[in-house]
């Protein structure tokens, strides 16, 4: 009756199973789209803080420090700097995707525990 | 008519049942209310989604192997090679966090992570026992996460402090970023609920960024427990592969 179809049941569920193949492939981008967004999001709101609490908490030990030893203010301001380069190197461990963590890696040793 | 706005009476706590032990108050409050809650409804997720064992699962049993899968497969890309042991405590915290941001949506409900005192308590269990792992791993040989190969023994004068920083600074990252976002984003909806009351009828433009910002506040609950929890699995990664 259909014309351009074929009237063999068999080959009709093949055609059909080809053309929800080729929805299936045309789909598969806007997953990995989503997926990429739902990283660089994650990313985003991780970085967004780390730099920002390194400086606070670093800064806020530096003033317990000088209470402690009566060294003001020195202990404040050595280890304003060093949050400073703390929190850089978190965000630059984090951005590179070295994981968000201490300790260096050699560029050619194999990363065994980050993503892809 | 003035219409006070108190956008910060939302984080109250309030002692629902006053209990004191020994001079301790340990009251049962609104707080932990919507703790058992989360508990309780996660517990009821798996467990009743999961009773028919359904080789075709219908939808509550599809939602907790999608989110078993989901963190399954998080631990699995990073933490790597055995991390599959960590994986209850992975799901357990991503869950909790999950169920309490989106229980904090619901009008009136108590945001539990919205105190810091929750999210460092996670956040120092989340510490501590990686610390732990990682110092029952490799013993006196964890102390090389601080110490950089390669570099000179004058730049390690400076070098290890920072990278000790860096290293201790984690619990309080991890805790401030997911207690400030929603502290924040839970403010600013009361604040624009607060102005649409009260101008009357140029309060629908307020109105309409409130429903953008809930929109918005979805997503950050369901980012804030991912990031929460997909840091955890880095921290562990760093305690196992320790070079």
């Amino acid at each position: 009756m259909s014309e351009g179809r074929p009237t063999d049941p068999l080959a009709r569920l093949g055609d059909e199973i080809d053309k929800a193949r080729a929805k299936h492939v045309q789909r598969q981008p806007v997953a990995t789209d989503r997926s990429n967004l739902q990283q660089g999001l994650s990313l985003g709101f991780r970085i967004g803080i780390e730099l920002v609490v390194a400086v606070v908490v670093a800064t806020g030990l530096g003033w317990a420090v000088d209470h402690w030893l009566g060294i003001r203010p020195w202990g404040m301001i050595v280890l304003f700097f060093l949050g400073v380069a703390a929190g850089m190197l978190n965000v630059y461990r984090a951005v590179n995707r070295i994981s968000g963590a201490a300790g260096y890696r050699k560029p050619g040793e194999p990363d065994t525990g980050t993503t892809k | 008519m003035a219409l006070e706005i108190q956008p910060l009476e939302q984080f109250k706590i309030e002692r629902l049942i006053p209990i004191h032990i020994g001079g301790l108050d340990v009251s049962y409050t609104n707080s932990a209310l919507l703790m058992t809650v989360a508990v309780a409804l996660i517990t009821a997720l798996l467990v009743l989604g999961t009773r028919q064992r359904a080789l075709v699962p219908g939808r509550w049993q599809s939602l907790a192997e999608m989110s078993y899968e989901f963190v399954a497969d998080m631990v699995e890309t990073n933490v790597g090679h055995g991390g599959r042991e960590f994986f209850p405590f992975v799901f357990t915290l991503f869950m909790f966090i999950l169920f309490a941001n989106f229980l904090g949506m619901i009008p009136y409900a108590y945001t539990v992570t919205s105190q810091i005192v929750v999210t460092f308590a996670l956040a120092a269990v989340v510490f501590i026992g990686v610390t732990i792992i990682g110092i029952v791993r490799h013993g006196f040989h964890f102390l090389r996460l601080f110490v950089p190969q390669g570099v000179p023994a004058a730049l390690l004068l400076l070098l290890v402090p920072i990278e000790l920083l860096s290293y201790f600074i984690r619990p309080f990252t991890l805790a401030i970023r997911l207690f400030a976002n929603m502290l924040a984003g839970h403010t600013m909806l009361a604040i624009f609920a607060g102005f649409a009351a009260s101008i009357g009828i140029f309060g629908v433009l307020p109105l309409g960024i409130d429903i953008l910002l809930v929109a918005l506040e979805v997503l950050v609950a369901a980012l804030q427990a991912y990031v929460f929890a997909i840091l955890t699995c880095l921290y562990l990664s760093d305690a196992i592969h320790l070079h």
